[in-house]
């Protein structure tokens, strides 16, 4: 058994029903299990608490009572803001105070980040963490926000080799590697006989369903002009999930002429997957997609877009899945159909998901940060 | 035990030795030590040293050396000796190592087993400001090869410093520096991944290569210009080559000989020019007796231009050889050509000499290059200085230009004008005219300058000048940079700075090692000498130097801002648009200024034909040939460029002006794009599909620019008009372009200018727009069938243009050029259309336009389905299309043969009225009724 250490992560809030929130307590119980003392540390509440549960084997703080303030204005009101990060990353320091020799500050977003970095840390060790591809922080604001708040960290750690080797050539020479632990645990399988093809996720652009449902027009219409032979007609389209576009996509199936069911979020993964045989993922972009590691772990072949270093990572083409170039609407089709048309490849590739997927089993993981604990220490 | 030892070899530099320690104390990465070897300096070094020992006692120690080694290998051994490590590194003390440099390096160690690990080194200028990746190539992805011979290219990175070795593994294969000799990194890092049982490679940076420009001692490696540079690297050559053939790594030392050719000889060649005649004779004995123990295969495989000038050396030709190593692209400098090169038998070869064996023809036979159908002005042809006289207050200059191939035509009209150039400011120059004949296969050149009166530097800030000509023949020009030997070293040219005297009274004549005639601000008069030698010294102190590097640079900054894109775009939006407009004034684009062309060119001149009062302004990319002398024309990009557009009442093009340019609401935007849609277009294609919402937000702000869009069918409503997402009113006027083709227009002029009037068939290949894997066009169409082939079989009866999308290119062998032309730079397809009795096309919109001439039509599409696959299409070309659709040159050279029994004609008009009912022949004149000549209602 390692040595036990107290550990600290900072996110933006752990309240959110998010994949970012369902990490940090997914990782927290588990460090726990390894004989760690956790503390998870919002900086500001969210708009929408989640229920995580109660009497959690770890701490929870939150340093903001109400949200600081954003950073524009004058100089009077960039003031008040500098005051109020001041007061808050105040509180943090004497969170930390409280760590015996050997502590870890997990940083494990950008804007949590600012915090931690005016914070004491005197005799910690500082990891940060970007939970999304490079390609994504390229693209947006928080590109030169992560530069400089995490230049000066111990280790930064993203979800991918690929990713990770994007940001040492931007000049990270602190990037490092860390995957997300596979959090669930399948107490039954699907048999694949099912004629569905499913999907979880936010009803998002990003998410890309917009294009899946292009995709499954395309399917439609070719069995209509020219049936499989191997295929039942029968085969459905069924997408979990609510979110901003709910109401595009619908109008947008019917303009398209077809048929898609969409029951809304659930919370019973198991049912979800169980009861369908081919999993999709058409985003636009991605980190270290969860969807795609809990239909590994059901034994789901996956059709997805390769859109990201993390689809990447846990799909090998046309082993336990297809990847299709992005956007190429027909081509993901014709990922669909392959698989719909042949059951013996469904299983084939399901099973090798399942397998392959244990690399990011929760004890691989947690054992990967005991040694990034143990190396920042050397 | 301790993790690293990181060993510090110094000689004379006590000034930055402690900046190289302290990158190993700072390391993130605690359980380092730091192992200083002084190799007998003369300087403060050794007391430095001590003190950093004393300051750190438990983490630095120091190896003081009796005598100087004179290299890197024996204070490198040194320090291996006397080293605790489990790992080892080495650091320069001029250099330092990345904070994370160990942690990285030691994690990776343990992950991996790897014996040797190697990461990024970074060369740093700290005068200019600037960094760059050595070898990114190599340094791209992490990764473990349990051979160098997985990953040969890693063999490229000869630094010995940017690498973690384990102790263990260099003491088992008795691994230590060569002594004694330069490039001593070169064997060691050889062995090293030759022995190593794993590698692995991080693309972290770890190391700092610092560079100092003007430095006073060049450091050993920069010294090119000794003999005994160059032998002892050919002594490390031969003995590389002993650890290739230990390891009988052939393959290896196949690479090494090739990379020889293509990189280290190239270095040497490079200089030669400016050497004295001893010094070349030498190299070329030392260079020769080395090249004899080359794999032969090494020549075959070198770059086209290195073979040329492996050949060269082989031969005692230095002349040929210099030559070819001119025309190597090098970064930040064109190709020169300086060999005239001949034309035998329909082949160019690079030299007229060594034509008489058959491996000098092989060689010499640079036909691939195309030089022979070049534009002019992308030939920099090599021009030189040859001598300076004074008259009076007079200086003249002559020289002389190659003119290769004769490209330069004995009977285009020459005008020139000779310039000096500030080296620091593109763009800033003072020019005289210059006079120019041809003469004896090359063009003479000579100017008048009376440098007092002509030459006019600031001071100071303007040191460096250099020479060009500016080269008119005919409607093309060229710039010529100028060079020249020592001989013109001891010049000086009078002239009078415009801050103060004090900055110099001369521009003194130099040559570079590069040969390039330059000429730099000094002071002959005593008090100006006195004057520059104490600024020379205050910029040359710590605070002097960085004072002054912080003025020129945020001069330089300044200049930057002037001219930066952002710059423009944000005075076009603030200021430009407030400014009124100017009535009857048209903005015309074609291609992104790429060309005079397509539909702008034809409303243009249908709009000069009406006669009515417009001021038109036509934006050219590059060079302004081949514009209407009676618009007026502005570079695209530059100030008045966006001047132009603030301030026009229409803009017409094809394509799309800068997506930053706001369109004022008094403008009217008429867009006419440039063909209808195979592919699919816009949101439709995957490259939009699966962008972000910014993105599709970007081409939505771009296209809502448009206030009309030209269609020329009803299918493109449905296709282009709906993947581009246009919004602007249609104009279902068809093409101005295609006006001509409907109405059987005249195109004898280019029939003539092509020679295409001996009766033979005309056949057009004009395949679509071509991209590499990287998705940037493909610079070299290679074609899909054999040329030779069609002049063989075919050549009696047709004669065939080839006509590669604007942005690829072909060439075609000049012994070829009474079967088969390149027509890449004929700008106007439509009179090509006319003259064309076939086309063979695959997926390019040209195929809806030749439709128009009811002609017979190939579809030579080998890679249908793919394309299809990939990029997706509005229609299903085999249904639709209006001749033959084949993939094999077989079916393709059948189907040409075939042709007399037109069995498509049916089919041609289906596809026209499908694919082109708008195009009736009078879209331009709609286009001017409608817009400038009609009731005034655009």
């Amino acid at each position: 058994m390692a040595e036990s250490r107290d550990i600290f992560i900072v996110c933006n809030n752990h309240e959110e029903l998010g994949g970012l929130q369902r990490w940090a307590h997914h990782v927290g119980r588990l460090f726990t299990e390894r004989g760690h003392r956790v503390h998870i540390i919002g900086i500001t509440h969210a708009e929408e608490a989640y229920d995580y549960g109660r009497d959690l084997p770890y701490g929870l703080h939150t340093l903001h009572e109400t949200p600081p303030p954003p950073r524009k204005g004058g100089r009077i009101r960039e003031a008040r803001r500098v005051a109020a990060q001041r007061q808050g990353a105040a509180k943090l320091s004497a969170l930390f105070r409280t760590a015996r020799p050997g502590g870890i500050v997990i940083a494990a977003q950008v804007w949590a980040m600012e915090w931690v970095a005016l914070a004491d840390t005197a005799g910690m060790a500082v990891i940060g963490m970007s939970h999304e591809s490079y390609a994504a922080t390229k693209g947006s604001s928080r590109f030169p926000r992560v530069q400089r708040y995490f230049a000066d960290v111990d280790r930064l750690c993203v979800l991918t080799t690929e990713d990770a080797d994007a940001w040492a050539r931007a000049g990270m020479s602190n990037a490092d590697v860390m995957p997300n632990p596979l959090h669930v645990t399948p107490t039954a399988f699907p048999d694949l006989t099912a004629p569905v093809v499913v999907g979880l996720g936010r009803l998002s652009f990003e998410k890309g369903q917009d294009m899946l449902l292009e995709s499954w027009a395309k399917i439609t219409e070719r069995a209509r002009t020219s049936p499989s032979p191997n295929r039942p007609p029968t085969w459905r389209l069924r997408l979990y999930g609510s979110g901003p576009e709910e109401e595009a996509l619908r109008r947008k199936a019917d303009e398209l002429g077809v048929t898609v069911e969409m029951p809304g979020t659930t919370s019973d993964i198991q049912g979800a997957l169980t009861n369908a045989s081919i999993y999709a993922l058409p985003s636009r972009s991605e980190g270290f997609p969860m969807g795609i590691l809990e239909a590994m772990a059901y034994g789901l072949p996956v059709v997805a877009f390769d859109s990201a270093p993390g689809v990447r990572e846990l799909i090998t083409h046309e082993v336990d899945g297809i990847l299709v170039t992005p956007g190429n609407v027909t081509e993901f089709a014709e990922g669909l159909e392959r698989l719909m048309d042949d059951p013996d490849l469904r299983a084939k590739m399901g099973e090798a998901g399942r397998q392959s997927v244990q690399r990011f089993s929760a004890d691989v993981v947690v054992d990967r940060w005991e040694r990034l604990f143990s190396l920042v220490y050397r | 035990m301790t993790d690293v030892s990181v060993i510090v070899i110094v000689y004379n530099d006590a000034d930055r030795l402690p900046t190289a320690v302290r990158s190993v104390l700072d390391q993130s990465h605690r359980d380092v030590e730091c192992v200083i070897v002084n190799d007998a300096s003369t300087d403060a070094t050794a007391q430095v040293a001590d003190s950093l020992v004393a300051a750190n006692p438990h983490r630095v120690r120091v190896v003081h050396r009796k005598d100087n080694s004179g290299g890197c290998g024996q204070p490198r051994n040194d320090g291996i000796e006397v080293a605790r490590g489990t790992y080892l590194m080495f650091l320069d003390s001029d250099d330092t190592l990345d904070r994370h440099a160990c942690r990285n390096m030691v994690a990776t160690a343990e992950q991996t087993g790897a014996e040797l690990v190697s990461g990024c080194c970074w060369r740093v200028f700290p005068d200019k400001g600037e960094e760059r990746a050595w070898y990114r190539g190599v340094y791209r992805d992490r990764a473990v090869y349990s051979s160098v011979r997985e990953r040969p290219e890693l063999l490229y990175d000869t630094l010995s410093t940017n690498k973690l070795y384990r102790r263990d593994f260099l003491d088992r294969e008795g691994l230590r520096f060569v002594e004694r000799l330069h490039y001593e990194d070169l064997l060691f890092s050889t062995q090293a991944y030759l022995a190593a049982r794993k590698i692995a490679i991080i693309p972290h940076r770890v190391y700092n290569w610092m560079t100092y420009e003007n430095a006073v001692t060049l450091s050993i490696t920069n010294q090119r210009s000794e003999v005994r540079n160059f032998a002892d690297r050919l002594q490390i050559f031969r003995r590389i080559d002993a650890v290739y053939a230990r390891y009988g790594a052939d393959d290896l030392k196949l690479r090494k000989d090739i990379k020889f050719l293509n990189h280290d000889l190239l270095l040497y060649i490079r200089g030669l020019r400016s050497r004295s005649t001893e010094y070349r004779e030498a190299f070329v004995d030392l260079a020769r007796d080395y090249m004899s123990s080359l794999d032969p295969r090494a020549f075959e495989e070198a770059h086209e231009l290195q073979a040329i000038i492996g050949f060269m050396i082989m031969n005692g030709d230095i002349e040929g050889a210099v030559s070819a190593a001119d025309y190597v692209p090098r970064k930040g400098a064109k190709p020169r050509l300086t060999a005239p090169l001949v034309e035998q038998d329909g082949r160019i070869y690079w030299s007229a000499d060594h034509l008489d064996t058959e491996d000098g023809r092989r060689v010499l036979d640079v036909t691939d290059l195309g030089i022979h159908s070049l534009p002019l002005k992308s030939l920099n042809p090599g021009g030189s200085l040859t001598g300076i006289e004074r008259t009076g207050a007079t200086y003249r200059l002559t020289g002389d230009i190659v003119n290769p191939l004769g490209r330069i035509a004995a009977d285009a009209k020459l005008t020139a004008r000779l310039e000096i150039r500030d080296r620091s400011r593109k763009g800033r120059f003072f020019s005289v005219p210059a006079s120019v004949t041809h003469t004896g296969g090359r063009i003479h050149w000579d100017a008048d300058v009376r440098p007092q009166r002509d030459i006019r530097p600031l001071g100071f800030v303007d040191q460096s000048w250099g020479l060009r000509l500016r080269l008119t023949a005919g409607d093309e020009e060229l710039i010529i940079r100028l060079f020249a030997d020592h001989a013109m070293d001891d010049i000086a040219l009078p002239v009078r700075p415009r801050l103060t005297r004090l900055a110099g009274d001369h521009l003194e004549a130099y040559v570079p090692e590069n040969g390039e005639m330059s000429f730099r601000l000094v002071a002959h008069g005593r008090i100006a000498r006195a004057f520059l030698t104490a600024l020379r010294g205050f910029t040359s102190s710590g605070r002097g130097r960085r004072w002054w590097v912080g003025l020129l640079r945020s001069e330089k900054a300044l200049r930057d801002v002037f001219t930066r894109r952002s710059t423009k775009m944000s005075v076009y939006n603030k200021v430009f648009v407030r400014l009124p407009i100017r009535r009857n004034t048209v903005v015309f684009e074609s291609h992104l200024g790429k060309q005079y062309s397509d539909n702008p060119k034809y409303i243009y001149e249908e709009l000069r034909k009406s006669g009515a009062k417009y001021t038109a302004i036509w934006s050219y990319a590059g060079s302004s040939a081949g514009y209407p002398k009676d618009a007026k024309l502005v570079r695209r990009g530059s100030w008045s460029y966006y001047l132009a557009l603030a301030r026009a009442r229409y803009w017409v093009d094809n394509q799309g002006f800068p997506r930053e340019a706001v369109k004022r609401p008094q403008t009217t935007y008429i867009q006419t794009w440039h063909g209808s849609a195979y592919k699919l277009m816009g949101v439709d294609a995957p490259e939009t599909k699966r962008g972000t919402r910014a993105q599709r937000a970007r081409l939505q702000e771009m296209v809502d620019r448009f206030d009309h869009f030209l269609v020329r069918t009803e299918q493109d409503a449905h296709t282009l008009v709906k993947g581009l997402g246009v919004r602007a009113e249609l104009i279902r006027s068809g093409y101005p372009r295609n006006d001509a083709l409907v109405n059987r227009g005249d195109a004898t002029a280019l029939r003539k200018k092509l020679k295409l009037t001996d009766g033979r068939k005309v056949v057009l290949y004009a395949p679509t727009f071509r991209t590499d894997d990287k998705g940037r066009p493909e610079k070299r169409l290679e074609m899909p069938f054999d040329l030779e082939r069609f002049a063989h079989e075919l050549g009696e009866t047709h004669i065939l243009l080839v006509r590669p999308h604007y942005l690829n290119t072909v060439v075609v062998p000049p012994s070829l050029s009474g079967t088969v032309r390149n027509v890449m730079d004929v700008d106007d397809v439509t009179s090509l259309l006319l003259l064309t009795d076939t086309l063979i096309t695959d997926y390019s919109s040209i195929m809806f336009d030749y439709a128009l001439l009811d002609r017979p039509m190939v579809f030579f599409a080998p890679d249908l389905d793919d394309y299809v696959r990939s990029r997706g299409a509005y229609f299903d070309l085999k249904e639709h299309a209006p001749g033959p659709v084949v993939a094999e040159p077989d079916e393709l050279f059948a189907a040409l043969r075939d042709l007399d029994r037109d069995t498509y004609a049916k089919q041609r008009r289906a596809f026209v009225e499908r694919f082109g009912e708008y195009d009736q022949g009078t879209a331009a004149k709609q286009v001017v009724e409608r817009f400038f000549t009609g009731n005034g209602n655009g």
